[in-house]
Formats: C-alpha cells, sequence, structure tokens
C-alpha cells in the first residue's frame, strides 16, 4: 500500500513532514512515498492513495487530521472533509498542458525505476540513436526557446557550441531561480530530477560536452539534495558516468552551490560564481558559447528548457511546437504566487491570457479584496494592472504590452499594494543585489530608490518623476546586463500603469 | 619645453593580420580583425567619451560612456568591448548617445567631489566636461564622500572618495603586474577598490604603481603630485636601476621632478615599472650627495673640499708619480655599470689612452663576466639572443639562478603574463622563489639544488636529452659544427651525467630531471633565462655554456619565443661590457691581441695600445697587496662593499697610494679613497644605457648637472692632466667615435636613437634598425660551438666547521649595496639584512626567528637577524647584501669563475650562532702570505680542471692563460710558483707558454 | 545548529578536500561557514595560500556573496523573505514584528521558492510556509 506524501519543501513548509510522521506513526507498515508536489500549492499537503482506480487525493491536511483520516478509512478511499477525489480528475489539473512538469508529482524523485515506469529515459535512449546534428536539429524543430527569461533559441545555441573544435565543454545548468513568484525550478528539482538530468546528458550529446554543472541556489537546500541523490543514483545506473547506458559517451554533473546573489541567475556572473570568483557580469562578445566556463565553450540552459528536452526527443518536435502561439511555441510552465487563492504551478501552452491564469486558476487574491496589480516575470517584471488582463500570455504579446515573461512567475497583489513602494523596492533590490561592475546599475539603482522616495514623500514630484524617467532610459540602454537595463520596467510600468500612485500625496 | 603625451587607444591593438573595412560616422576605417570598434575610432581620430578602458588592459565594459550605435543591431552596446566587423555601419554620436552619456556622467557626479585634489588629472571632470554636464541633479543621500584616505604607501595616496570603481586599478595589478593584490570589495553601490581590507602597506600591493598609472582619478595619486602640483614638462629618460631598462617620462614642474611615468612606447617595459624606477629616485636629490671634489693626503686624514681643478691635479699627480715609481702598469681603473656607454667608453679610453695599459675592469666582472665568456665561445657573442617580448612566445621557460620578481620585476610580470597564458615553467634555484607558486603561477618544476651544483643539473638534463632521442638534429645539422657536436654528445651520454649519478650532489631527484628535460625538449618554444645564480660560481662560465649547448641540441635559437637570456643585474652591465672595459676586450668584444682591431684605435685616439690583457678586478687587488698595483680609479662602484672577501678587498685598498673614488655618495670604497669625485645621477646624464635585450636607449638629462659639469667631462679632465688631452662637446659625440671604432655599433647615433626610440644592436648596414632577435640564419661564430662541461665540484665545501652553505640575493625593494634605494622611502619594505635559515638548522643551533645570529665563514664573521622560513632547504641559508651594516661580503671568499674569476658569492660554507649582540664595528681578518701567488696556483689549477682533458688540455691551458692574465701573472707562474703546487696539467702548460716566449 | 568551534587544523583538512576542484575558492569560503558556523578572517590566508590566489581574491569574493558572514553565528538564524511575492502577503508587516521580537538574528532574504504559500521564513535551516512570528518562534531547533 502506497501513500503519497510531498517531499517537497512548499508542502514542508506547512507541514507535509508532520503530516507524513503521524501517518506513518498511526500504521508503520505503510509505504509512505515523498512524492514532489502536484503544484497545487493551494492543496498542499496533498496526501494521495494508492487504488486500484488510481491516486485518490485528500488535502489540504494537516497532522491534525490524519486522525480522522484513518477513522474515515483514507486509505480505501474513504469519504471525508477532505477527499478531492481522483486527483487526475481534478479540473485545475486537468485542464492544464502538463509537458515539462508531466512527472512533478507522480513520481518518486529519488527512484530511477519509477522515472523510466513513467516514461523516464525515452527521450535518451533515442537521442543515443542520433547523430549530434540530428539531436540538434529536432531540438531547433521544436522551436524551444530559453525559458530562463531571454527566450533565446535553443538548437541555435547548442549548434554553436556543437561546432566548436574544443576537446572539453561545459553544460551548464542555470538554477539560481531567484525570481520572486518563481519556484518552478525547483519543484521540478525535487519532484522530478531525473528529468534535468536526462535534458543534461541529450545536451552533452548533442554538443560533446562531457562535464555538467548545477549551479543551485543555497536558498533551495532541500533541491539540492533531492538532486544529488538523484545524481548519485543516475551515475550508478550508468545514466551518467564513463559509458551512459552502455555506449561509449561520457558525461558527469557536479553541483555548484550559489552564496546569496541574485545577478548570478545572469549567465556570465554565473559563470564566474562557478569558477568560485566575484559573481561579476561579463562583457559579451565572447558569448559563453563560444567561451564560456573556464574560458570553454559552454551550454548555458534553465533547467526547464533543459528538462522540456527530454519530451521533445521523446515525442517529437512536433508534438512539442503543436502547443504554443506565434513564435511561442510549446508550453510554459507559469507560476502563480503572492496574495493568489489557488497558488501553484499551472503549465499550459502559450497563448493562455492572464486573466485566465489569474480567475480561472488562481481565483482571485487570497485576501478575498479586489485585485490590484499583477507583476510578471519576477522582480524586473511589469507591474500590470487589471485593465491588461486579456494580454495573451507569450513572448512577444508580452513584450509588446510593455512586460517580459522571464520565467514566467506571476505575483498577485490585491487592493492594499503601493506602488510606489514596489517601485522603489524594485530599485532597492537592484542596488542590494546589483554585482556593482556597470555605473548605472551600481549608482543609478541606489540613486533611484533615493528618487523614488522623495516622489513618495511629495518632494519636488514632477522634476524628480522626470529624473526618474530619465535615469530609466540611461538604466535601460546604458547597463551591462539585463539587471541594470530591466530594473526600469517595474518602475517605469507601475508610473504609467498606476500613475495616481505617484502624486506624492500621503497616503 | 612641453608634456609629452601618449595616446590612449581605449583597449590593446589587435593581433590578427586580416584586415577589416567598415564605416564610423560615416568615414570609411580599416584595422586589424578583432579590433574594438573604440580603438578603429580612435585611430580614425573620432574620440568617444571613455573612463573604464585603457589601451594597457583588456575590455572590461563597465562605464558605459563609450556607447555607439550600430545599423541593424539592436541596442547602444559599448564600443569598448564590440569588435569591428566587415561593413558594419557606426554611429558614435547621436541624440539618444548623448542622453545616455550624460545620464551616466551625472550618476558619476552624484558620487564624486566636485573638485578634485588633482584637478585637470581627473579624467572624469575632463570627459564630464566634454559631454557637456558639470553637476548632478540627484538628491545623493548615499555617497561614499566621507570614506577616509589610506595614506601608508610612502609613494602614493588611495582616496577612495574619487575612485569611480572603473577596476582599471585592479585590473592593471591582475593583467600588467600579476601581483592580484587588489579587488573589489562588496558589490553593487558598496563596491568599493579594496587591498583586500587592509591598508595598502599591510597588502600584497608591491607598490608598482601600475595601479597609480592606471587610474584615472585622483584616487591613486603619486604623493607628489599632490605636495608638487601638475608637471608642466616632461622627458623621455631610462631608469637607472636593473637590466631592464624602462623607459620613463620624467615630468617635472620647473626644475622640480614630479614623477616618473613608465612609457608605453618603451621597448623593455611597454608602460609597466617597479617600485624602484617608478618611485624610488629621491636618492638623486638626496641630501648626502656630494657635489664638490674633496682630498686628503691619508686615508686617516679628513677630506678636504678643493676645486675641481686642484682635484684632478691633486689625482692626476699622484697617478704619474705612481707609474714614475712602478713602472706604467701600476695604475688602472674601473669603470661602472651604473654609468652610461659613453661615459664608460670614456673611462676605458682613458685607461689605454691616458694611463697606457689595459688595466680596466668593470663591475660586470663580478656578475655577469661568464656570460661574456660562455656566450662568445658557444654563439659567438657576449650577449641574450632574445628581445623581452620573446619571452611571450614561448612554451616552456626555464628559469635558472635568477630571482625576477624581486631582481627583474618588469621582466617577471612579462613572465608571469606568458605563464598565465599557459606556458609551463621549470624553476633551478636552491630557494623557493616565489615563481614556483606564486598567485596564478605555478612552476611545472622546480629543480631544488644544492648551491654549487649547477653544472650537475644542466649536465644531467642534456644527458635524458641526449640519450632518449630527444635531441633536434635538424637543428644541430644545419647549424652547428658538426665535430664539437659529435664530441659533446659522447662527453653527455656519458653515465657520470646522468641524472642518477649526479643525484648525490645535486640532490635533485633523478626522476625530476628526466620529466623536466622531456618538457623542455618537447616544447615548439623553450626559452632560458637566467641570473646571478649562474654566473657567481666557481663553474659559472661552464653553466654557461651548459645553457647554450642545452638550447643549441634542442634547436632553441634563432626566433621568437627561445633562445639564452642572461637577465642583467644592473641597468648598464651590457652596455659597460660592450664598450670594451674588460682588460682583455676592445669594444664589441674584439681581443686586445688582434693588431687589426688595435690598429683601429691606434689610428683613432694617436696612441699605442698594449697588445697583452691588463687585470681584472681580483687581479688588481692581489697585485696591491703583493705591491705592484698601487693606484686606482673607481667609478660608480662601491668595491669595499659589493665584492667578495672584505678583508681582502681593504687590505688591497689599504696598500694603494692613490685611490681615487668618483660616486654619488661617500661609500665604504670611498673610506679608503685619495680623492672623492663627485658623479652625477641619472637624471642629469646626456647619454645611453643598453639593457639585457642589447637595447640601447636614451638617457637624457632631466635636470641640470649637480656637479656643474658632466661626468665624462671629469674622466677628460683626469686623462688631460695625465697628458693625454681628451674631450666631447656631448654623448652624441661620444657614441660616433663608439659607433665609428666597433662594428655592432657602426649604424647607432643619438639622432636615429631620437627617432627610433631605442634600437638592439647589432645596428649596421645589414641590421640598420637593429637586432631583436639573434642568430637567426646563422650564429654570429658562424656554426654553433658545443663545448664539453664537466661537472667540477667547487673546492667551497660543506665541512664540520662550517656545516652550512650560505647564498646570496637581492629583494624587490632593495637595490645592490643600497646606495640608492637606502637613501628612499623604501626602506619602509626592508630595513636590513636578514638572514634566512631552515627550520630545522635553526632548531638545532637554538636560534629563534627576528633574533640576532653570528654567521662565520673561514674569512670573517658578520652579525644579523635571523628568519626563518622554507624558503630555503635545510643546509642552505640565504641572504641579502644591500646593508653595510650587515656587510654580508665579509663572509664570501675569494673562490671564483676558473674562466673569468667572476666572484663565487653563491656559495660560501659557513656557520651560525646565536648572538646576543646586533651588527657592531667589522672584525676584520688579518691576510698573511702572498695572496697573489695563491690566486695564480688556485686559477691555473682550475683552469686545468675546467677544460677537458680528451684532447691535449695542456694547450687550451695555456691558450686560455695568454688571453686572460697580465704578462705579469705569467711570469710569476713561470718563476715563483712552487711547482708541486701545480697539476700536471698546468706543468705542461708552462712549458708551452716558456716556448710560446 | 552545531558548528566546530575555529580550527586552522581542522580547515585545512577541508580544505585538502577541493583540492582537485577547479575554481575552488567559494567553495572552500561555503566550506568553511558550513563547519563552524562563519567565515573567520584566517580563512582569508589560509584558502589564498592554499589555493596559490592572492588575500585580495579571497577578500573580494568573501564580500561578494551575501551568504558569507565573518562573525560566529547568533543562536539562532531566521532569514524572511522579503521580495515581492511575500509583499503581496504582509511581509512588510512580518519583517517588522519579527525584527522587533528577534533582534539581529533576523536578515533579509530574497526569495526561497515558497511564492504561493508565503510569507516565508527559514529558521534554523527549516523553511515555513504562511510565517507567523509565532510560527517561527515554535521553529527554533
Amino acid at each position: 500500500m502506497r501513500v503519497f506524501v510531498p517531499g517537497d519543501s512548499a508542502a514542508t513548509s506547512i507541514g507535509a513532514d508532520e503530516v507524513a510522521q503521524a501517518i506513518a506513526l498511526h500504521d508503520p507498515s505503510l509505504e509512505i512515498v515523498r512524492n514532489g508536489s502536484r503544484g497545487a500549492l493551494w492543496l498542499e499537503t496533498l496526501v494521495e492513495v494508492e487504488t486500484p482506480t488510481g491516486r485518490i487525493g485528500y488535502g489540504p491536511v494537516t497532522p491534525d487530521d490524519v486522525e480522522s483520516l484513518f477513522d474515515a478509512d483514507f486509505l480505501k478511499a474513504g469519504a471525508h472533509p477532505l477527499l478531492l477525489g481522483k486527483i487526475d480528475a481534478i479540473e485545475w489539473l486537468a485542464s492544464q498542458d502538463r509537458i515539462t512538469f508531466a512527472r512533478v508529482g507522480i513520481v518518486d524523485p529519488s527512484s530511477l525505476i519509477d522515472y523510466e515506469a513513467h516514461g523516464g529515459l525515452v527521450g535518451l535512449r533515442k537521442a543515443l540513436l542520433l547523430t549530434r546534428e540530428e539531436i540538434i536539429d529536432e531540438v531547433t524543430e521544436s522551436g524551444l526557446r530559453g525559458r530562463g527569461g531571454a527566450g533565446f533559441p535553443v538548437g541555435l545555441k547548442w549548434r554553436t557550441v556543437s561546432q566548436t573544435i574544443n576537446a572539453e565543454k561545459y553544460i551548464c545548468c542555470n538554477a539560481d531561480e531567484g525570481d520572486s513568484g518563481t519556484f518552478a525550478d525547483r519543484m521540478l528539482i525535487e519532484g522530478d530530477p531525473f528529468t534535468l538530468i536526462e535534458g543534461m546528458v541529450i545536451a552533452a550529446i548533442a554538443v560533446g560536452a562531457t562535464k555538467g554543472i548545477v549551479y543551485l541556489r543555497s536558498e533551495y537546500p532541500h533541491a539540492i539534495s533531492a538532486l544529488q541523490r538523484a545524481i548519485n543514483v543516475a551515475r550508478a545506473n550508468s545514466v551518467l558516468g564513463s559509458q551512459i547506458l552502455g555506449t561509449s559517451y561520457e558525461f558527469d554533473i557536479q553541483i555548484r552551490i550559489g552564496a546569496g546573489s541574485y545577478v548570478c541567475g545572469e549567465e556570465t556572473a554565473m559563470l564566474e560564481s562557478i569558477e568560485g570568483k566575484r559573481g561579476v557580469v561579463r562583457a559579451k562578445p565572447p558569448v559563453p558559447a563560444i567561451e564560456g566556463l573556464f574560458g570553454l565553450p559552454t551550454v548555458i540552459n534553465n533547467v526547464l528548457t533543459l528538462s522540456t528536452v527530454p519530451m521533445i526527443l521523446a515525442e517529437g518536435a512536433k508534438t512539442y511546437k503543436a502547443f504554443g502561439v506565434g513564435r511561442s511555441l510549446g508550453t510554459q510552465v507559469f507560476q502563480l504566487a503572492g496574495n493568489v487563492a489557488r497558488g501553484g504551478i499551472v503549465e499550459k501552452a502559450f497563448g493562455v491570457t492572464l486573466n485566465e491564469l489569474v480567475h480561472t486558476y488562481g481565483a482571485g487574491t487570497l485576501s478575498g479584496r479586489p485585485l490590484r496589480a499583477v507583476q510578471i516575470g519576477g522582480p524586473l517584471g511589469s507591474y500590470f494592472s487589471t485593465a491588461q488582463l486579456e494580454t495573451s500570455m507569450d513572448y512577444e504579446s508580452l513584450l509588446t504590452a510593455g512586460g517580459m515573461l522571464g520565467h514566467g512567475g506571476i505575483v498577485i497583489f490585491d487592493e492594499s499594494v503601493d506602488l510606489a513602494e514596489q517601485a522603489k523596492f524594485a530599485m532597492e533590490f537592484c542596488a542590494f543585489e546589483s554585482c556593482g561592475k556597470c555605473t548605472p546599475c551600481r549608482i543609478g539603482s541606489t540613486r533611484g530608490a533615493e528618487t523614488i522616495d522623495l516622489i513618495i514623500r511629495g518632494v519636488k514630484v514632477d522634476e524628480n518623476k522626470k529624473l526618474l524617467l530619465d535615469l530609466c532610459e540611461v538604466m535601460t540602454d546604458g547597463s551591462l546586463c539585463a539587471m541594470g537595463a530591466l530594473t526600469p520596467l517595474p518602475v517605469k510600468s507601475a508610473m504609467i500603469n498606476f500613475p495616481e500612485d505617484f502624486t506624492g500625496a500621503p497616503k | 619645453m612641453t608634456m609629452i603625451f601618449e595616446p590612449d587607444f581605449g583597449t590593446p591593438a589587435s593581433e590578427k593580420l586580416d584586415q577589416v573595412s567598415l564605416e564610423i560616422d560615416g568615414r570609411t576605417v580599416t584595422v586589424a580583425a578583432d579590433t574594438s570598434i573604440m580603438r578603429a575610432a580612435l585611430q580614425a581620430g573620432i574620440d568617444i567619451p571613455k573612463l573604464c578602458s585603457t589601451d594597457r588592459l583588456k575590455a572590461f565594459g563597465s562605464c558605459r560612456l563609450c556607447v555607439i550605435q550600430i545599423d541593424g543591431r539592436n541596442g547602444t552596446p559599448s564600443s569598448c568591448t564590440t569588435p569591428v566587423s566587415e561593413g558594419m555601419n557606426v554611429i558614435t554620436h547621436s541624440e539618444k548617445l548623448d542622453r545616455i552619456r550624460k545620464g551616466v556622467m551625472e550618476l558619476y557626479l552624484s558620487d564624486h567631489p566636485l573638485e578634485c585634489a588633482t584637478g585637470d588629472e581627473c579624467e572624469l571632470h575632463g570627459v564630464a566636461k566634454k559631454i557637456g554636464i558639470t553637476t548632478s541633479r540627484y538628491a545623493s543621500v548615499d555617497t561614499h564622500l566621507d570614506l577616509e584616505k589610506d595614506e601608508s604607501n610612502p609613494y602614493f595616496t588611495f582616496d577612495s572618495t574619487e575612485c569611480i570603481v572603473c577596476n582599471r586599478c585592479v585590473r592593471a595589478c591582475d593583467e600588467v603586474q600579476g601581483t592580484f593584490a587588489l579587488t573589489i570589495e562588496n558589490r553593487g553601490f558598496q563596491a568599493r577598490v579594496s587591498s583586500s581590507g587592509t591598508s595598502f602597506i599591510e597588502s600584497e600591493c608591491v607598490s608598482c604603481g601600475a595601479c597609480v598609472q592606471a587610474c584615472p582619478t585622483g584616487a591613486l595619486t603619486e604623493k607628489t603630485l599632490l605636495t608638487i602640483g601638475a608637471p608642466t614638462s616632461s622627458v623621455i629618460t631610462t631608469c637607472a636601476y636593473c637590466g631592464v631598462g624602462c623607459s620613463f617620462k620624467a615630468e617635472m614642474r620647473g626644475d622640480e621632478l614630479v614623477r616618473m611615468v613608465p612609457l608605453k612606447a618603451g621597448g623593455a617595459n611597454e608602460g609597466h615599472s617597479c617600485v624602484k624606477g617608478r618611485f624610488a629616485y629621491g636618492y638623486a636629490t638626496h641630501s648626502d650627495r656630494i657635489t664638490q671634489p674633496m682630498i686628503r693626503n691619508a686615508i686617516t686624514d679628513p677630506w678636504k673640499e678643493v676645486s675641481w681643478s686642484e682635484a684632478i691635479s691633486f689625482a692626476a699627480a699622484g697617478l704619474k708619480k705612481i707609474q714614475v715609481e712602478s713602472g706604467i702598469n701600476a695604475i688602472g681603473g674601473i669603470t661602472s655599470s651604473r654609468c652610461t656607454n659613453e661615459e664608460v667608453f670614456v673611462v676605458q679610453k682613458m685607461v689605454r689612452a691616458a694611463f697606457g695599459n689595459n688595466n680596466v675592469d668593470t663591475c660586470a666582472r663580478v656578475c655577469h663576466s661568464p656570460t661574456g665568456y660562455g656566450l662568445g665561445q658557444t654563439f659567438g657573442t657576449s650577449a641574450g639572443t632574445q628581445d623581452f617580448e620573446s619571452v611571450e612566445h614561448s612554451d616552456v621557460i626555464m628559469l635558472i639562478g635568477a630571482n625576477p620578481t624581486s631582481a627583474h620585476p618588469v621582466f617577471a610580470s612579462r613572465m608571469k603574463q606568458a605563464l598565465r597564458k599557459g606556458a609551463q615553467l621549470i624553476v633551478i634555484d636552491p630557494r623557493v622563489i616565489a615563481l614556483v607558486r606564486t598567485p596564478g603561477v605555478v612552476a611545472a618544476h622546480h629543480l631544488q639544488l644544492m648551491p654549487g651544483t649547477n653544472v650537475a643539473v644542466i649536465n644531467a638534463l642534456a644527458h635524458v636529452i641526449a640519450t632518449n632521442g630527444l635531441i633536434d638534429r635538424d637543428f644541430v645539422d644545419a647549424r652547428c659544427d658538426a665535430q664539437s657536436f659529435k664530441e659533446w654528445e659522447a662527453f653527455i651520454s656519458l653515465p657520470e651525467n646522468s641524472p642518477e649519478t649526479l643525484e648525490a650532489s645535486s640532490r635533485v631527484p633523478a626522476a625530476q630531471i628526466r620529466a623536466a628535460a622531456h618538457l623542455f625538449a618537447q616544447a615548439k618554444n623553450g626559452s632560458i633565462y637566467y641570473g646571478l645564480g649562474v654566473t657567481e660560481h666557481s663553474q659559472g662560465s661552464t653553466m654557461v655554456m651548459g645553457i647554450a649547448n642545452l638550447a643549441m641540441a634542442t634547436g632553441n635559437i634563432g626566433r621568437k619565443g627561445v633562445g639564452v637570456n642572461p637577465l642583467r643585474g644592473q641597468n648598464n652591465v651590457q652596455g659597460s661590457c660592450d664598450m670594451g672595459s674588460f682588460p682583455h676586450e676592445l669594444s664589441g668584444y674584439r681581443h686586445i691581441s688582434n693588431p687589426r682591431t688595435r690598429k683601429i684605435f691606434n689610428d683613432a685616439w694617436g696612441i699605442q695600445l698594449q697588445s697583452e690583457p691588463g687585470m681584472r678586478i681580483p687581479n688588481m687587488f692581489d697585485a696591491a697587496i703583493a705591491g705592484q698595483y698601487r693606484g686606482l680609479y673607481v667609478q660608480g662602484e662601491d668595491i669595499a662593499q659589493s665584492d667578495p672577501n672584505t678583508s681582502h678587498v681593504h687590505t688591497a685598498l689599504r696598500a694603494m697610494d692613490m685611490v681615487i673614488v668618483q660616486d654619488l655618495f661617500l661609500n665604504e670604497t670611498s673610506k679608503f679613497a685619495h680623492v672623492f669625485l663627485p658623479g652625477t645621477s641619472f637624471l642629469e646624464k646626456d647619454g645611453t644605457f643598453t639593457n639585457a635585450e642589447r637595447r640601447i636607449n636614451r638617457v637624457r638629462p632631466v635636470m641640470k648637472s649637480k656637479i656643474g659639469k658632466s661626468e665624462f667631462e671629469v674622466t677628460c679632465d683626469l686623462a688631460t692632466a695625465m697628458g693625454y688631452p681628451m674631450s666631447y662637446e656631448n654623448g652624441a659625440a661620444i657614441m660616433d667615435e663608439i659607433a665609428l671604432t666597433t662594428p655592432t655599433f657602426a649604424g647607432v647615433s643619438f639622432a636615429k636613437l631620437d627617432e627610433l626610440g631605442s634600437i638592439q644592436w647589432p645596428c649596421d648596414e645589414t641590421n640598420p634598425t637593429g637586432t631583436p632577435t639573434m642568430h637567426v640564419e646563422k650564429f654570429v661564430r658562424g656554426e654553433g660551438q658545443f663545448m664539453r662541461t664537466a661537472y667540477v665540484p667547487t673546492d667551497e665545501k660543506a665541512t664540520r666547521k662550517f656545516p652550512l652553505l650560505l647564498t646570496t640575493g637581492r629583494v624587490l625593494s632593495q637595490y645592490n649595496v643600497g646606495a640608492q634605494t637606502r637613501r628612499t622611502a623604501n626602506n619602509i619594505w626592508h630595513k636590513e639584512d636578514i638572514l634566512d635559515v631552515h627550520e630545522s638548522d635553526a632548531e638545532l643551533r637554538g636560534i629563534k626567528d627576528g633574533s640576532w645570529v653570528k654567521l662565520s665563514s673561514r674569512v670573517g664573521e658578520t652579525i644579523m637577524k635571523a628568519h626563518i622560513t622554507d624558503e630555503v632547504p635545510a643546509g642552505v641559508v640565504y641572504t641579502t647584501f644591500h646593508f653595510p651594516e650587515s656587510g654580508a661580503n665579509i663572509i664570501t671568499t675569494e673562490f671564483s669563475d676558473w674562466a673569468t674569476n667572476c666572484p663565487e658569492y653563491k656559495v660560501t660554507a659557513v656557520e651560525l650562532a646565536p648572538s646576543i649582540m646586533g651588527p657592531g664595528d667589522m672584525v676584520e681578518t688579518h691576510i698573511m702570505g702572498d695572496p697573489q701567488l695563491d690566486s695564480i696556483v688556485r686559477m691555473a689549477n682550475q683552469i686545468a680542471a675546467n677544460i677537458p682533458a680528451a684532447d691535449a688540455p695542456e694547450i687550451k691551458v695555456a691558450h686560455h692563460i695568454v688571453q686572460f692574465w697580465t704578462p705579469a701573472m705569467i711570469e710569476r707562474l713561470h718563476n715563483d710558483v712552487n711547482k708541486t703546487d701545480l697539476s700536471p696539467t698546468v706543468l705542461k702548460a708552462i712549458e708551452i707558454l716558456l716556448v710560446r716566449n | 545548529m552545531k558548528f566546530t568551534p575555529w580550527s586552522q587544523d581542522v580547515a585545512l583538512a577541508l580544505l585538502a578536500t577541493l583540492r582537485e576542484e577547479k575554481g575552488p575558492v567559494l567553495m572552500a569560503l561555503q566550506l568553511m561557514q558550513k563547519e563552524f558556523g562563519y567565515v573567520d578572517p584566517a580563512c582569508v590566508g589560509l584558502i589564498a595560500h592554499f589555493f596559490n590566489k592572492s588575500r585580495a581574491d579571497v577578500h573580494g569574493v568573501l564580500t561578494f556573496y551575501h551568504d558569507l558572514r565573518t562573525t560566529p553565528p547568533l543562536e539562532h538564524q531566521i532569514s524572511i523573505c522579503v521580495a515581492e511575492a511575500c509583499q503581496a502577503v504582509g511581509v512588510r508587516t512580518l519583517a517588522k514584528e519579527a525584527k522587533a521580537r528577534f533582534g539581529d538574528m533576523v536578515n533579509d532574504s530574497f526569495c526561497f521558492g515558497n511564492c504561493a504559500l508565503g510569507p516565508t521564513a527559514m529558521v534554523d535551516g527549516k523553511l515555513i510556509g504562511r510565517a507567523t512570528v509565532g510560527k517561527i518562534e515554535s521553529a527554533f531547533q
């Protein structure tokens, strides 16, 4: 008898460990699987039991509910106020396009057998039968773009690295998921780490790399141990190592842990950090694909990007690109966060509207007070007003709307939010996290926060607003990397979409 | 006079050969591929504002002032980090770009003093003015304007309030100097330049000045700039410290030297410097300078200041009297490697023409004379084969007996750049020198040999190469003398030269030798650099020849990246040797016995040169004690401190009747002098120095002579007073005479030097602009000559009484006898000589770190402070010789190189004992017996021991003696030596010499 | 959390485990902090020498990363996420209260990836969702 109690850190942050403990205490004979989270975080702790008709869910379960669950004979899907029925049938989940997250919450993240039982390694096995060119062609054909935020075509990047002649090359997985409102990387690593490993191995074979690095945040201790455990299993089963699945391919992965620096999510700063140095942004060219980690050709992709690759190889580029709109093909793993009633992972084909995400999936605010603002794409993303809820969620439409998709994080605010304070925070965050290399970001962010503070306090409001807009232009066009260049996005969008918060009038 | 301005193209020149054309602001520009847009624009005369970029450093892209727009590309990239591409259309000025630049500058100004202490020196204000903005609109709540200055370095200040965090200083320390002493601490707005969280003086900073040079604002500033003010004129001249010979702009305000700025166009240093050349010039105007001539009848009398003419007459009269009483050969002179080529040439001319003998030697005798001999024998010329730039093309660098980070810092930086780019390093040294392991550099092999066993190691390396099929046969066949190679190959392949056999002497594990030999032999470009750790040995000349053999056998001669390169100690060692200041050679290394050479000078000077060699410096001392040598003119060398076996030197000096010292300061030697003639510092000289890469650099007068005349005028006056009239209008006239009489200098003139900047000799009709790499097509002597180099252990051995071996060297901040550096703030880093002792040797003797120890050898004893370190192996102790108080040379012995008499400074058997007292008055050993006769016996036997026994060694011994000994010495060998003291080979050689006479 | 008292010998033994790593300085500093709870100032010279870096290199890295601290940790470590998603659910107020209650033990942090269940705190290594001052206190180990 298997009972699933998520070991995901979001679930554990509200008591999943205690729930698991209570269940184990009640019936030590039960096999409790610590799966990842299904992503319906509003249902955590979501306890599932395996029944002949499928997995039946209860949630949200607290430790105090456990006794009553046993009383209700939940192991046999007994009736209980928390009974959700068959998990797969829950509309919130059933209506999603789970591709990258297909296995998250379903499989035991530490079991390679479970992974294979759910379609794992099919992509890699197919890739092993292809030439490097053919793998890259397939990925190119799928239209997959970098999910870390920049949206760069993955096939093109791989091809550049593949064509370099160096004997040593790197695959670097950027798992420095620092944007507030994003947690998809973490959940994937905690819930289905073999998918990431498989994606990296395929990338390595495609470009001729032998070494992989996953740069993981120190704020994600749970993900670090989950991934390390999976790497060890993968090594023991020749998914990593010197003879991958019995072939002559060689590839291994090391985890390098961040040390509290948002800018290290910028790819060149990440390389510096992996090299053990100050996480300072490098000027490009040279691009990392030619001269990356330790000066060697390097593929840098985000967790979600690499984790989508096995599916593309397994099911074909055509299947993948059937999803999405325009040049935004496939699915995006949206993350609903902040003041949201039903927060969590919503993986949908590009083209879903903001409104669907916020209201259909998110069910509005957690507080129940009216929605006022939505920040899309992390701390460097724009603040959208309720007037913009019909925006189509894809790279191009968001750009047109004055925003950006970023890593797909959507933070919902109710009416209590002060957008001038949020704008100031955007500058403060930049000041706190700037690597300090280029002037617009290094000095500009501090001056920006100071200037917004003056506006809030009603000091020379018009002059300072003009100065702030001038600064935004300098930061946008003058900064060395996206951190400084995008910080004006939340600031300007707040000023434009919520001008009433920038009058300097006391609130 | 005006300021010399060196343009800054923002980014380094591209090394690519293919050309790219593009349009910048409508102008078509053609540049090398990979050139930055910034550099391309600046070359076309289009000025793009910049702060963080400078052409000595890689592009960084942080200031964001140099943004541009490119047709068909998004955004506004920085022009310093964006390379040109064919057909590109670039706009450097537009409304958009102006707005960004003003916006960025406004941010800078929001955290920068409105007025800088250095005024116009601050590039920030200059650029701000240029882009039309003077103030910032920001409220600037948070600033760095209240940070405290770091004044800890004696030469420059760090004022963080003016710092714009452009990283130029940090990058200069990394990329140019290679010390990595600076960093940025914290991040974001809090990011500040830091010398690792401590003050500059406590940090790893070596005070080279690269950061100060790189700083665009007043954040890093020479203190003199703040106290004296901005310079108003500048003169290009050459540093007077080590043999690197860095070019500097001496920047003046009126008559006052504000600062020395390394010249980017300087061939030797390309804009870099070290703490000595950059900052330690204060001795030149130190109050200790003697500017008035002085005389006295006896060395126990006080000095009396006199007029120039009185001093010259007094000196000349004394010398003439000696010649009348003791013969024409009873006087002589010593030239200085600190002086210009012109001054040296004039002194040797005075000795040969006015004194009428060949008793002229140079202080290079005690440093690099074996280089002259060894490279002369093998290659046919007495000089390094490469220019410094060559090291950047090396794949494997072998560094022997040299410590460049201390002694040749600017070259060391260049070497470190090559090593960071991937070149491998083999260090052969008894000590763990910095380059064995220093940030960014790890030697592939450190062959930590015992002092005195160089030849054992070089032979072992060559043995492996010869017996493992690693010889470059193509090169040897094409370029080298077949017979000598055959003999050498047979010799070096003997088991006696195997690493396993020689391990017992050298203590270098055979496996390590084998690995190093393979690495060197298999390098595409292998180069060898060496210093006094090679030459200052009883087998110094043998070792130089061993090095030359190794380079030839591996085909590493005659192109970039290879070669045999002596690192010269003094600024003009190469030049003083070139100028004919050896007793057996005329300028250009032509033996005095050659009648055709003599004729050139006889004709030019209207005299008859003696055809036999004169005395070397040690011969002079011996002869003085023997009463045959009574008058000496010594210029710019403090023989009483710098020459070995101080008691012996002092005894010799005391024995003389007329010692004339010409120098900047009273020194140890002047204590024994009868005439003191003031000299000039390099800032007052008009002439040339020749550095270790044969580069002739101009030395230009920066200030008026403090003694009222030039130094060569004094020499000429003395010659004239001796009865041989000499005079020159200026330095240029002397160079013209050098060119006229010296084939390798035939094409050199001051006019050409002014035009080209510098010239590497040979410079003649075939090489009108000089010769960066020598022996390209063929060796100067025709075919390369292999020399058999049997390892003959030195007689200076560790014994029960003296169980440790002392070796000596220099530190970065001090220089040789310290006459200059001790008179500067450099003492802050090193204020006394320290004895490095291994822990086990210290423990055995109860010596504590920092305590006084008595150091004794068979010739003397002294006291210095002990430093316990693992930089020396057990059994070896090490010290510097910068301070007269400690007088390290009291300890060093009379032993010397068999071929050249270069002293064996690097090996002295010593013993240590704890001492309760610090250094006191020097205790001198009484010199007994007939030191001259002892020397003659020792030298003769040593020559015989070092000449291969295979083929008629007695002929070669006889030949060697005739070439280098004075007739008087040969006569004593015939007549006075107890024959039982001589080896059979010497006895046979004497018979040959008798027949010859 | 229990840490080893600062010891150079322990430090050197730990550094030796990183001998084969490329770019080891940050890892070394993290390892020191993991073992001793902080990076002792003596580590700068030690790491520099061990890995043949300059002290400045190590100092630069040490001062760049906010995770690294150079003083021994206080009794409890409380990091509160003060980023947008947690702001949306009132972390500004929670952070103020927590600082008033726990003083210097409270540090600002940016995102633990628990953005749908904020406000979030990390207390002695344990992640707390829907955090309150009470939940923080009861999470002390």
